[in-house]
Order: C-alpha cells, then sequence, then structure tokens
C-alpha cells in the first residue's frame, strides 16, 4: 500500500476514520478543518492510500508555541539562551484501527521529525513536545522523547523531545548512506 | 580619395563611470525636522550618507522578516518591543505552523529548563529509522 502525507483539505472523507479513540476521531471530523483553514491553531497532516486519495487512514496535528523565558524557575534561566523558548506542539496523532499494525504510526511520526526539521531550519525552534495518553507514553519514549515531571494526575503525560537529537538522527542517516554508497562503488 | 581609418567609438560617460540615480523627496516639515535631527546625532554629513545608512537598515529589516524571523529591541531589565510595521509584515512568509498557548505546571517548567539546559540526548534506534523514510 502506498500512502500519500499531505495537509488535511476540505475535500477528504473524514467521516469513516475510527482510530478507537472518540476525542481524536471527533478532532478530525468537527475541528481540524476549521481550527487549520479559519482559526489557524494547527494544521492536520494526512495519511491517505493512494489508492483512495480522499480516505483518510492516519493524521497528526502541529502548532508552535514557546515558553516565555520569565516563565523558568531562577535557578535554570542563566543557562537558558536569552529568549524565550520557541518549540512545537504535537497535538495530536492518530491511525485508523483498520490499518493499526502496518506501521502507519511510524511513518506519521517520521512525518512529524521532518517538518519539525524544516520548521527549526525556517523560523527556529528547540524541541517537540507532546501530550500523550499514559498508555502510549512508552510508544514516544521510543522515538527518544522524554516525559516532563509534574504533570497533573490523571491527565495526559507531557514529552519532550530535543530537536538536536532529531538533526543527530538525520546526520546519522545521510552519514550511513554516503558509507553505504562508497562500500558499493 | 584617402581612406580615413575608423576611430574606435569612445566609451559613452554612463559606461565609463557608475551610474547614480537622483532621489528627490518632498518631506513635510516634521519628517524634515526628523532627518536633519538624526543627521547631526548620526554625525551624517549629506542626505546621500543619510539615506544610504538607512537603506541598510531598511533592506536588513526586510531581510529578516522575509526569513520569517521577528524584530525586537531590548531593554537593560529584559523587557522587549517587536516593530511591526505592516509594510514589512507583508514579505513575512506566511509561518507553516500556527501558534498557540500551551499551560505548564511549576513542575514541568523546571523538567523542561533542566532538559534543554543538557546537551541533547543521542538518538534512539527507532528515530534514526524514522529519519531514513
Amino acid at each position: 500500500m502506498a500512502v500519500l502525507f499531505r495537509r488535511l483539505e476540505e475535500q477528504d472523507e473524514l467521516e469513516s476514520f475510527d482510530c478507537g479513540d472518540e476525542p481524536l476521531n471527533n478532532y478530525l471530523k468537527r475541528h481540524a478543518w476549521t481550527n487549520q483553514q479559519k482559526s489557524s491553531i494547527g494544521v492536520t497532516y494526512v495519511a491517505a492510500d493512494e489508492a483512495a486519495p480522499r480516505s483518510i487512514i492516519g493524521y497528526f496535528t502541529l502548532a508552535t508555541a514557546s515558553v516565555p523565558r520569565h516563565g523558568f524557575p531562577k535557578k535554570y534561566v542563566r543557562g537558558l539562551p536569552p529568549y524565550d523558548l520557541p518549540l512545537i506542539l504535537l497535538a495530536r496523532l492518530a491511525v485508523d484501527r483498520r490499518f493499526s499494525g502496518r506501521g502507519l504510526g511510524h511513518a506519521l511520526i517520521s512525518e512529524v521529525f521532518k517538518i519539525a526539521l524544516r520548521v527549526a531550519d525556517d523560523v527556529g525552534c528547540r524541541c517537540i513536545i507532546t501530550d500523550a495518553y499514559r498508555d502510549r507514553a512508552d510508544w514516544y519514549a521510543r522515538y527518544g522523547f522524554v516525559p516532563l515531571e509534574g504533570a497533573a494526575a490523571g491527565g495526559p503525560q507531557r514529552m519532550f523531545l530535543d530537536i538536536r537529537t532529531i538533526r543527530m538522527a538525520l546526520k546519522t542517516v545521510v552519514r550511513k548512506n554516503s558509507v553505504d554508497r562508497d562500500s558499493s562503488m | 580619395m584617402p581612406v580615413k581609418a575608423k576611430q574606435p567609438r569612445k566609451p559613452q560617460q554612463a559606461e565609463r563611470t557608475i551610474r547614480k540615480s537622483k532621489f528627490q523627496a518632498d518631506l513635510a516639515p516634521t519628517e524634515d525636522r526628523i532627518v536633519r535631527g538624526l543627521k547631526q546625532e548620526l554625525e551624517l554629513g549629506s542626505n546621500t550618507d543619510f539615506l544610504t545608512e538607512a537603506l541598510a537598515l531598511f533592506r536588513w529589516a526586510v531581510w529578516e522578516r522575509k526569513r520569517g524571523r521577528r524584530i525586537f529591541s531590548e531593554s537593560e531589565t529584559g523587557e522587549r518591543k517587536e516593530l511591526v510595521l505592516p509594510r514589512l509584515e507583508r514579505v513575512a512568509p506566511e509561518l507553516t505552523l500556527p501558534r498557540v498557548e500551551i499551560s505548564w505546571t511549576p513542575r514541568e517548567l523546571e523538567s523542561l529548563a533542566a532538559l534543554v539546559g543538557r546537551e541533547p540526548a543521542a538518538p534512539t534506534e527507532p528515530l534514526i529509522r524514522a529519519m531514513r523514510g
């Protein structure tokens, strides 16, 4: 199955999307387009099967945010750059149940990382933050997301991934590709 | 009849020297006073020098906004003011992603500050694989 990734479009068919989580289904069906196009408070990227390009099988939503420098505890401020901390919020990520177990979540998060690097290059950003469901925190941890301490009990687990770690991953890939190319010559 | 050898064409004045353009502006009395004041403050001898300096600053501002960067002034106490000019905003690219506010608990901010202040962690194998695709 060849999967396409792109921004959500108005004509996309969303009603059949079911990831097994009602708030995530509802967000895609009722709010994602409005938030993207009218309110501009989050951009939703979708995955679609190339054979049925209007039928959405997975999505994620991104926005940018920042932490004001004065918001940090004083003892840490000295070690931080003298600016607000810009970040990307991975607000939602979901895969349709019918397509789970096929690596679509991995493909979606790959897109998240690529977009994050592009945003970091274009306008600057220091990390990705996500509020993961507690039972999904391990999945994010596999990619290097670190849980932040102090999340409200019973709420989602806020997690952090340094953009520099993503850059290092990209460098590793580039280095490995060039070694592979050299050894095949 | 003797044939006169053709003389090579003399280069035109414009080809020999860098063409300079004249810049004339009608200023209101207030603006004129501002220009004179600035020239004095910055010790600029001529209107040409004034325009050259102003142009460099304006060009820089346009370039920064074109790259999506915002322009601030910062006081000694860290108070910041953003420079927003409607004309400059026209050249700013539409940000890839919109901006939202996130609420944080004090403990989360402490934890975040500690992580940001640290050296970045090495990428995990799944992250490397994700970047490969």
